[in-house]
């Protein structure tokens, strides 16, 4: 009894109530939100597709889903007042609920930068300019560290795992690397005669695509806050990730 | 061979008894139980209801101008160590008390102090509010009158008022003290209990679940008479209500099977407790 047991990565983090139906409520307000979370990232996947293949069908059809994600998260809104009003969450749950409130908005958030990039898409798809392959193959790999990075927050969520969490962080300094590269490459286009409206459009894309990633860090934050109990927001991550690592997450 | 295997089970379960009673005599409370400048402090304090021990090495302050909650399942000691702090359970047969308990750094289990004394400077309040079956006046007079608080008529008439209004009762009862206090509701009766213990200048007041059998509204006028008491008292009290703890309370301490599991700030307690045990209980994880 003396040993302070600390928290469990490993259980499952909502379940163990005396009242079932708890359990049930935090477990189906986990899966809405991850559900949520999925449409972003086939949102983002389809954003990033109809932007390297110029392709408009693709780009109207990630704006038609967009409204789904804000019905998921009005859903959401919905479970969480229900929760707190029935079962008024305290410690580890109080967490739960808080952290799942402010994952949706991310996910929401997330799933805006997708419709952002479907947009620029459609601006520019009817100008003569077309999409260079240093370009290209820049905002494939830049696409593919932020999407990357926003799968594994889906992960995080599902089991409230720190390593999974601290995968994320591991891969900020590359997508900043990316999106700095993807942003000097851009501007010598535009100095070889690369239309001002194209590097514009394709800057946005590009930071549309670093803040996904940055949205995935946001919620690889919360996933902590859940688990271990601390903030750990505006902490050094460098020292952040050596010390949970140490600890053996 | 069915007497060797009789003879290593014994061995085992004897090793399990070790182990168990190393466990339960290493328990460590977690969190700082101490506090600048305390009202009291409790050092090491245990209780046996005769061979039955209830309370296990308890060590805890209580600050002034503070409500300290103490939360915990049925059973799990905090209503007789509540009990312990104004001696209370002197009066029950087989009780012993052992350890360190001091207010303002008195022992208060010194053979020279006088319970009645201490249960002045160490009020209480209990479960069922129990007025005597006096008038409203008497209920508040008797205290200061047994103890030969005031010098007259009109200083108790006085003294009376000031309880009241510190209890928040006094406009409700105003124009009929001569009335039974019996004859109030169960949220006023509770408030004249309470009215009663301050009237005779405690240091302390203990609260034993005291809004447990009032409705939403007499509790959250007793909540919001506890705030305001705090400017005045140190206050510990019992519930088993988490929210009321929650609210009412600035630091809150947990009890498990006779052991102070953990201690802290309430809004630590309540959002991040350190030991599995108090996550459980608070977040409704006890089967």
């Amino acid at each position: 009894m003396n040993e302070q047991e600390g928290k469990h990565p490993s259980t499952d983090l909502t379940a163990g109530h005396t009242v079932r139906r708890y359990d049930q409520e935090l477990a189906r307000l986990r899966t809405l939100i991850l559900q949520m979370g999925e449409h972003v990232s086939e949102q983002g996947r389809a954003a990033v597709a109809a932007l390297l293949n110029e392709d408009d069908c693709q780009a109207y059809r990630v704006l038609d889903r967009e409204p789904q994600i804000d019905y998921l998260s009005l859903d959401a809104d919905e479970e969480i007042f229900r929760l707190i009003v029935r079962r008024q969450p305290t410690a580890v749950d109080l967490r739960i609920v808080l952290a799942l409130s402010k994952i949706a908005a991310e996910y929401e958030r997330a799933g805006d930068k997708a419709a952002r990039i479907a947009h620029q898409v459609l601006e520019w798809i009817e100008e003569t300019d077309v999409l260079v392959e240093p370009v290209r193959a820049s905002l494939q790999a830049l696409g593919e560290r932020a999407l990357g990075m926003f799968e594994r927050s889906l992960r995080a969520v599902a089991a409230f795992d720190v390593s999974q969490s601290l995968g994320i962080f591991e891969d900020e300094p590359d997508l900043d690397q990316e999106a700095r590269e993807l942003r000097e490459l851009l501007n010598g286009s535009a100095q070889e005669g690369l239309s001002p409206r194209y590097a514009i459009t394709l800057f946005y894309c590009a930071q549309a695509l670093k803040h996904i990633g940055r949205h995935a860090s946001n919620i690889a934050e919360l996933v902590i806050y859940v688990a271990i109990g601390q903030d750990v927001r505006y902490r050094n991550r460098e020292i952040l990730i050596e010390t949970l690592r140490h600890r053996g997450y | 061979m069915n007497t060797m295997v009789e003879t290593m089970n014994r061995v085992t379960d004897a090793l399990s008894a070790v182990e168990l009673a190393q466990e339960r005599a290493f328990c460590q409370t977690v969190g700082d139980f101490t506090v600048p400048n305390p009202r009291m402090t409790c050092r090491d304090v245990e209780v046996w209801y005769g061979p039955k021990q209830a309370i296990r090495r308890v060590n805890l302050d209580i600050g002034r101008n503070e409500v300290l909650s103490m939360i915990g399942p049925s059973g799990c000691g905090k209503s007789t160590f509540l009990r312990c702090l104004n001696r209370m359970n002197d009066t029950i047969p087989g009780c012993r008390v052992t350890g360190s308990i001091k207010l303002d750094g008195q022992d208060i289990y010194d053979k020279k102090l006088d319970p009645v004394l201490l249960r002045a400077r160490v009020g209480m309040v209990f479960q069922k509010p129990n007025p005597f079956p006096k008038s409203i006046y008497e209920n508040v007079a008797y205290g200061p009158r047994i103890h030969g608080l005031t010098n007259s008529k009109a200083e108790l008439d006085e003294l009376v008022e000031t309880s009241l209004r510190k209890a928040g009762l006094w406009d409700e009862v105003k124009d009929r003290l001569d009335q039974p206090g019996t004859g109030l509701s169960g949220g006023q009766q509770q408030r004249l209990c309470i009215a009663r213990t301050i009237a005779v200048a405690p240091d302390v007041i203990l609260m034993d679940e005291p809004c447990s059998a009032l409705d939403p509204i007499a509790t959250a006028i007793i909540e919001e008479l506890i705030d305001e008491l705090r400017a005045n008292y140190s206050i510990v009290i019992v519930t088993h209500s988490m929210q009321q703890a929650a609210r009412v309370s600035q630091r809150t301490a947990y009890f498990h099977l006779g052991d102070l599991i953990e201690v802290g700030e309430t809004n630590q307690i309540f959002t991040n407790p350190q030991h599995k045990l108090t996550e459980d209980y608070i977040t409704g994880r006890f089967g």
